[in-house]
């Protein structure tokens, strides 16, 4: 047995590093997930099932609100606009632990040992989970089509509908990666990064408007990011017009991915 | 960079961690196709060192300079010239063996055809082809670090640093890393490693350094460490104990 010489490192005409080094690390992601398909359950399967158990319960409960003169719409058509994004901002957390657990292992040293973009460990993670937010945003729409969700803007609207889903999930995903590598450890932020998610999703207009939650609620649910994503969402499915919550929620994105991602980029980069 | 150029520079390294000081002023030098054993007790600061030299750490105060090229100032030329195997294995337990190797030497700068033959090829060399297509988490400990090993030297590097990478491992499997190891040595490969297997520094390392408490306290070659210790004829551990327990006196 003689140890191979190999080829030189480096010698690839590289236009830009961080872009390859980012698709390499989200393959990577995409490939762990179909080799070990269990890890799916949470942001693919669970996701259908709480749809299907919030819309079975609560759709018909608010329905008798409804029959009362409580709320003065189908409920349903309201309610899935609020799971969707709920369930985004209940996945963006696995950005986070799925960081940590990188840099808890072996491999975080591994990949800051290679000449390769220092920001690609977070770009190619937020890029594959870009896939699963796509994946999961078609599936719940595709349910909840079945479970009598109307779109009236038809297919476009269904596709803008996912990306917003997207560009939500991805904007907790980014502020879930910045304060889980401050956390820094992973049991510790697997217990603290669900809290807030769960919070923003019910101190929001996300299952009710925001008229009918409680009086401290309702400051902080006109401002919550759920509520404009979801009021996007809803103004796509009713064909009508969203100007203002999508101007809301794009100020959101752009500031959740560029703040955050910029402090996470810095954390993950910094020497020890 | 020529012949003559030492391959790790180490001069005045100073690290503190808090209140802690890990390093207190540490100079050393490796020279190129050699294997150097870095010694000391549990907390001495080998691992810091390490980690200073394959750029993943800062020094607060000295120099460091890897293969000509400063790790502070050109980290990047550093990472280009040199593998690291830390204490953990850098595997992705959720993939297979090829498509960790692949990945990390795509990461390394080579081409995808590169990786998919250099892979093949440290996948025979390591006594891993019948393995390497299954899942890393199914690994027995041995084949781990062999293939830790393997990806380590994805980018040919001509500097390996090794920190502690026969910890854990059975006999069988320390003696086929370490025939592994003498092997790339005899390649050329310059290699630096930290190991709490004193007799393996003894047997395998071209010279030694003894870390205690931030700071080298000996270096030479192990017969030269015996001699100073009072402990020829006897083993590694013995003059280690000999000469730790000098600079605890020291101290």
């Amino acid at each position: 047995m003689t140890v191979a010489t190999g080829t030189q490192a480096g010698t690839a005409p590289i236009r830009c590093r961080a872009v390859r080094d980012s698709g390499l690390i989200a393959g990577r992601n995409l490939r762990v997930l179909r080799k070990n398909p269990g890890r799916m359950l949470y942001p693919l399967v669970q996701p259908l099932v709480l749809l299907v158990l919030q819309v079975s319960v609560l759709g018909n409960l608010a329905l008798a609100g409804h029959a009362a003169g409580a709320v003065g719409e189908s409920y349903r058509q309201f309610l899935i606009p609020g799971i969707i994004v709920q369930n985004a901002a209940l996945t963006a957390p696995t950005t986070g632990l799925a960081l940590l657990r990188d840099a808890g292992s072996g491999l975080a040293d591994r990949f800051r040992s290679l000449p390769m973009s220092r920001a690609a460990v977070l770009s190619g993670r937020l890029a594959s989970d870009a896939v699963i937010f796509t994946v999961q945003a078609v599936l719940l729409l595709a349910i909840a089509t079945l479970l009598g969700f109307r779109v009236r803007s038809g297919l476009p609207g269904m596709v803008a509908m996912a990306g917003v889903a997207v560009a939500f999930g991805l904007s907790i995903a980014v502020l879930s990666a910045w304060l889980a590598l401050l956390i820094g450890d992973a049991e510790t932020a697997e217990r603290t990064l669900y809290f807030p998610a769960i919070a923003i999703a019910f101190i929001s207009s996300a299952f009710a408007p925001v008229g009918y939650l409680a009086g401290w609620m309702q400051p902080i649910a006109r401002v919550n990011p759920v509520t404009a994503a979801a009021g996007v969402i809803r103004s796509v499915a009713a064909g009508g017009g969203l100007t203002v919550p999508l101007a809301e929620l794009a100020c959101w994105v752009a500031g959740l991915i560029l703040i955050p991602g910029l402090l996470a980029a810095r954390r993950w980069q910094a020497p020890q | 960079m020529d012949d003559l150029t030492p391959a790790i520079e180490v001069s005045g390294v100073r690290k503190a961690f808090g209140q802690v000081t890990a390093l207190n002023g540490v100079d050393l030098t490796v020279t190129l196709g050699s294997l150097t054993a870095l010694l000391g007790p549990n907390g001495a600061g080998k691992t810091t060192l390490v980690r200073i030299i394959a750029t993943l750490s800062r020094a607060d105060a000295g120099r460091v300079r890897v293969l000509g090229f400063d790790v502070a100032a050109q980290p990047k030329e550093v990472r280009t010239r040199i593998g690291l195997t830390g204490q953990f294995a850098g595997l992705d337990d959720g993939l297979s063996g090829r498509d960790n190797l692949i990945l990390i030497g795509r990461l390394a700068g080579l081409r995808y055809r590169q990786a998919v033959h250099r892979a093949t090829e440290l996948a025979a060399t390591f006594e891993l082809t019948d393995a390497i297509t299954r899942l890393v988490k199914t690994y027995s400990g041995g084949m781990r670090r062999r293939l830790d090993l393997a990806a380590s030297l994805m980018a040919s590097p001509a500097l390996l640093v090794l920190d502690e990478p026969t910890t854990g491992l059975d006999p069988a499997s320390r003696q086929q890393l370490w025939a592994e190891l003498q092997r790339l040595r005899a390649a050329g490969t310059t290699m630096l490693l930290t190991t709490q297997y004193l007799e393996e520094a003894d047997r395998f390392a071209d010279y030694v350094y003894v870390l205690n408490h931030g700071m080298v306290i000996a270096s030479g070659t192990a017969a030269e460490l015996k001699a100073r210790a009072g402990t020829e004829g006897g083993s590694l551990d013995e003059a280690f104990l000999a000469l730790t327990a000098t600079g605890e006196a020291a101290l």
